[in-house]
């Protein structure tokens, strides 16, 4: 049971603002997870909300109950960091009840709670070795074991997984996520990956330059993004962009030039545009097909062709846009420095206008 | 090319032939090595006369630190690289660089009848019976005293232990610090003691001492040293840790009516200004004798090893006349131990009168021959005794234990 | 063919080989200062002092070979071992006083800065300043603040209204090794301090905020995880100062004499070692056999000691990540 409310979250180091006043609300259960490039104070909301950091405005409710005056270990919250920051003249079984001891539990309910968290991370083998014995992903497996001793209402995670190679990422992110069930608690995570986020969160929240851009389930988010922003950052490979210019507009139709010269019509809320404003016309990969089949045509050439056998992405260079790519379900035989033609559909495309915000489209 | 090398070959000889000359007409050299720094422009104009009247002998004096000159001392003689003639130290510490045959046996060599056999007892080995050094000057404890204060505060001169005690608890009464004489540097404790405990001890105990009639648990130096203790009432506040400095300051600044030292100080409180005057340390009892200690600081001695003995040997009788006597005591304002010299300094003529009652500075004289010397038994001692560590009987058993342990 | 090639090196090989003797003449180059400097400064005096130590010695000259003889006029002499027991207890006292005194200081001093408050950095400087003043230097200004007369802290005492505290500091046997001992601690304290906070600097801040996440207090925090982390700092400044202890001689020199004055209160080997070894004008002559079985005695102890609490205290050390 742990709901989470930021109400105006705002932290300055110095007098340099690095969060905006933050506003967001975690349900309860929800696992979350805070996405954007680095720097963006990701991070730093993280170690907001754990009570590293002090606030320097805003409130921080956790169940309704204001925790940003308490100190960090009675914030009723666990977190495991990058580094894992295991003790490290400490062995796994006194790295994870270090919490409980220090809380005066009794030896037999230390015993317990780090023997149940180590049955559920397979660590009952390593209980005592120290951490310099220990694989990366053993390790993190500690730092999880010690944020699951203490019961935590939240669970904090700072980029857990980014020590770690591929294949063990992709197996520990599985892992999280079942653990996640397994918990039934709230969790917070951090990461830069919008691989990570996507697969695992229940909620993403983008963040960038300290502001909190869109909150929301994976899918809406890919979906809709709300801005040219989020629309770029969420979903691999990225979406392609288009600059262009309204060249007319008739109360709620519009009609857009493509700096290419390729023009096309569409309805939007009236007055939202008007004429000589700029755009960007988003497409995603998968959006574009070769061939001329679609409503907007294209040419690129093609500069570096992978091709995987059930899929193949391209990446051309056209006078529109240097580096784009598509994504083809299947195999499609280019060769590097082919000239070919791509086209897509205008009702899979996202559009954004000078301000860079979503324009929905309408009928 | 036969021509050349022909005339290089002269060139070459005539050379050397001039350079053979040059050393023959050049003057011998001398080094001459010594620890008293403030003496270095006395000395020179001493040597000035000296080579006046012996031109072919040039003396370099080189004054080295005080503290550690017996080290560089040793240290280079033992290296081959000691001067030719140097200032030694006196007793025990003559016996360092005189017994292992540094040094030249001078009796027979030179002559050394203005020197009195006490004060050639100084610079004697006494395993050989050789003289080693001859003897420059002696030094003399006495107490000095503060003409102004004594006449400010109307104390009469002390010539009795009970006068001297009354003396020193008026101007004690009037705020004025009696004895600027503290503990921290033992070796002035050593000095204070020089100026009271022969009057207590009396005439004969040095001579049973040394001659092992007695030993220094003897009652005599237990009483002394219980008299003596008395006097911690009119040291300075704080006296356990007043330094040689400290006490200097105290008594040049007219804050300390006062000082138990040596004639080495005189100096001091001549070019510090202080209206003083000297007195021997007080009589046991009425009409009892007022002893002063007194040591002879050191002589001149010459390298066994000297390339130019006959010249040393030359500057070292020089020192044992009464022309180089004089120059001693007018430049340097010491007492000479050589005979003759008119002291003109009244201040020295003063010490010189009291050398008419005197008595060894026992522990300097006769015991620092051996480990643990006299010395440090006795300031190690005097130190427990005014902190209250230990009594005199503990003292003087602590002493005499030592002494024979160090047969 | 084959057979040339192998025994005949091409050209290439034969730059290699200069190549490699060119380096091997650079190392010798690179180390040959080092090891000069070595020898004729470390193991020569050494083992001079261990040849000396054999010999009976008549002042500065050599005498008879006497073996164990001068080792055994030191250790077992009552004239000689009574002032090796005494001084050697003061250098124990001197151990276990900077320990306390100086390295606690520190350390709570290191705690205090790692937290980098406000001004840290004057802090910083204004603790290490005392480290590179002469030690010379400070034994004669505190020789003089102690003064009992005209010494700034009896002066001080008396005007806050604490006459009685004012005391002959360096004049009773009571006092003046604790005054040394504080005035060795205000001059070095900066330095251990420094040690201190570069190993505190050195663990990771994730540790000390998982540990303030688990709840530690501040004083748990330097409990459980600062301070065993600062192992190696500690076994640095142990052994330093274990040595630095049981060498100390310029403080009680300067500011008691040869002699240890009071009453040999301040006593140390190292003072007993210049005593015997080269005299003083009080003491007695120099004697250079007793004084080398003295040195080589104490560097023996301070070795043995020093390598065993090294060997003790690195073990207890754990690499960090």
């Amino acid at each position: 049971m742990a709901t989470i409310e930021l109400r105006d979250v705002t932290k300055d180091f110095g007098g340099v603002q690095v969060i905006h006043g933050a506003n967001l609300s975690i349900e309860d259960n929800e696992f979350v997870v805070f996405v954007g490039p680095s720097g963006c104070g990701k991070s730093t909301l993280l170690r907001l909300l754990s009570g590293l950091e002090e606030l320097s405005a805003g409130e921080i409710y956790i169940d309704g109950e204001r925790i940003d005056h308490l100190p960090p270990a009675r914030r009723g919250l666990a977190m495991v960091f990058q580094s894992y920051a295991l003790y490290p003249h400490m062995t796994v079984y006194q790295n994870m009840s270090y919490a409980l001891k220090v809380a005066r539990k009794s030896k037999q309910e230390i015993e317990e709670k780090v023997r149940a968290a180590a049955e559920i991370l397979q660590l009952t083998e390593l209980l005592d070795r120290k951490p310099k014995a220990l694989s990366g992903g053993q390790r993190q497996r500690v730092a999880i074991g010690r944020a699951i001793v203490r019961d935590p209402s939240v669970f904090l995670f700072d980029e857990p997984l980014s020590n770690l190679d591929a294949k063990l990422r992709v197996q520990m992110r599985i892992e999280l996520t079942n653990l996640h069930k397994q918990l039934q608690s709230t969790m917070i995570y951090v990461t830069h990956d919008q691989v990570e986020a996507m697969t695992m969160a229940d909620k993403i929240v983008v963040m960038r330059s300290g502001h909190i851009e869109q909150v929301g389930a994976p899918l809406d988010l890919f979906n809709k993004p709300v801005n040219k922003f989020v629309a770029g950052f969420i979903g691999s490979p990225a979406m392609n962009f288009f600059k262009g210019q309204i060249i007319s507009a008739d109360e709620g139709t519009y009609e857009a030039q493509l700096d290419n010269g390729t023009q096309f019509k569409f309805k939007a809320q009236a007055g939202r545009l008007t004429v000589q404003d700029s755009i960007d016309l988003g497409v995603r990969p998968e959006d574009l097909q070769p061939g001329n089949t679609g409503a907007g045509t294209l040419m690129g050439k093609a500069t570096a062709v992978e091709r995987l056998g059930a899929q193949t992405y391209a990446y051309l260079s056209s006078p529109i846009n240097e580096n784009m790519i598509i994504h083809y379900a299947g195999d499609l035989d280019i060769q590097s420095g082919e000239e070919i033609e791509v086209s897509f559909n205008l009702d899979s495309c996202h559009l954004f206008g000078p301000d860079e915000q979503r324009i929905e489209f309408e009928g | 090319m036969n021509a050349i090398r022909k005339f290089a070959s002269m060139a070459v000889l005539s050379t050397a032939t001039f350079a053979y000359a040059g050393t023959a007409l050049a003057q011998t050299e001398l080094d001459f090595w010594s620890w008293r720094q403030e003496d270095v422009k006395a000395y020179n104009e001493i040597i000035a006369a000296f080579e006046e009247q012996n031109p072919d002998i040039k003396v370099t004096f080189t004054a080295h630190e005080a503290t550690s000159y017996n080290t560089i001392l040793t240290t280079a003689l033992a290296g081959g690289a000691g001067p030719d003639i140097m200032h030694t130290r006196s007793y025990g510490s003559l016996e360092a660089i005189a017994a292992p045959g540094y040094l030249e046996p001078l009796d027979g060599k030179i002559d050394l009848s203005a020197l009195s056999d006490d004060e050639l007892l100084g610079t004697t080995l006494r395993s050989d019976g050789h003289v080693y050094a001859v003897p420059f000057a002696s030094q003399t404890i006495v107490i000095f005293y503060n003409k102004d204060l004594f006449e400010q505060h109307d104390v009469a001169l002390p010539e009795t232990w009970d006068e001297f005690l009354a003396a020193s608890q008026k101007f004690k009464d009037a705020g004025v610090i009696p004895l600027a004489n503290g503990l921290a540097d033992a070796w002035t404790m050593e000095i204070m003691s020089g100026a009271f405990l022969p009057n207590f001890y009396g005439k004969d105990f040095f001579g049973d001492v040394t001659s092992g009639a007695t030993d220094f648990e003897d009652e005599r130096f237990v009483n002394a040293l219980e008299k003596f203790e008395a006097l911690k009432d009119y040291m300075p506040q704080g006296y356990e840790g007043v330094d040689y400095a400290t006490m200097k300051q105290l008594f040049s600044a007219g804050q300390a009516a006062m000082f138990v030292g040596g004639s080495f100080d005189i100096p001091t409180f001549v070019s510090a200004g202080v209206n003083f005057d000297i007195m021997q340390g007080p009589a046991a009892e009425e009409g009892g004798p007022r002893m002063v200690a007194t040591w002879l600081d050191g002589g001149y001695g010459v390298n066994a090893a000297s390339e130019n003995k006959e010249a040393a040997l030359k500057f070292i009788q020089f020192t044992a006349t009464q022309p180089f006597a004089q120059m001693l005591t007018d430049k340097l304002a010491n007492v000479p131990a050589v005979d003759g010299a008119k002291i003109s300094d009244p201040m020295l003529a003063k010490v010189s009168e009291f050398h008419a009652e005197a008595t060894p500075y026992i522990m300097l004289v006769a015991f620092r021959f051996n480990k643990p010397t006299g010395s440090t038994l006795l300031q190690n001692g005097l130190q427990e005794l005014f902190t209250d560590k230990k009594t005199a009987a503990e003292v003087a058993a602590d002493i005499s234990a030592g002494i024979k342990s160090a047969e | 063919m084959a057979q040339r090639t192998a025994t005949i090196k091409t050209p290439f090989e034969n730059a290699l080989a200069r190549r490699r003797q060119l380096r091997k003449l650079w190392l010798v180059f690179l180390l040959f200062p080092a090891i000069a400097i070595l020898l004729t400064f470390v193991f020569l005096p050494m083992a001079s002092a261990i040849l000396y130590s054999v010999y009976e010695w008549d002042g500065l000259v050599r005498g008879e070979f006497i073996g164990l003889g001068n080792f055994q006029k030191v250790l077992l002499d009552p004239r000689n071992n009574q002032f090796l027991i005494n001084a050697f207890f003061n250098n124990v006292k001197v151990f276990i006083a900077l320990m306390l005194v100086q390295n606690g200081l520190a350390l709570i001093l290191a705690l205090f800065l790692a937290r980098e408050p406000k001004g840290y950095r004057f802090y910083q400087i204004a603790f290490f300043l005392p480290v590179i003043l002469s030690t010379v230097i400070i034994g004669f200004q505190w020789k003089l603040f102690l003064n009992p007369i005209f010494g700034l802290v009896n002066t001080l005492l008396r005007s806050v209204g604490l006459g009685d505290w004012a005391m002959p500091w360096l004049g009773l046997p009571e006092t003046a090794l604790g005054a040394m001992i504080l005035v060795n601690a205000w001059h070095w304290v900066g330095f251990p301090t420094l040690v201190f906070l570069a190993a505190i600097h050195r663990i990771p801040k994730d540790l000390i905020e998982a540990a303030r996440l688990d709840g530690a207090s501040e004083w748990m925090i330097a409990r459980d995880i600062i301070w065993p982390l600062m192992a190696p700092a500690v076994t640095i400044i142990v052994v330093l100062t274990f040595i630095g202890s049981f060498n100390w001689f310029e403080i009680p020199y300067i500011m008691g004499g040869l002699e240890g004055s009071p009453a040999y209160s301040t006593d140390m080997l190292g003072l007993l070692f210049y005593r015997t070894a080269f005299g003083s004008v009080s003491a007695g002559n120099s004697d250079f056999g007793t004084g080398s079985a003295l040195a080589v005695l104490i560097f023996i102890f301070i070795f043995t000691f020093s390598t065993i609490a090294t060997r003790y205290l690195t073990s207890r050390e754990v690499e960090l990540s």
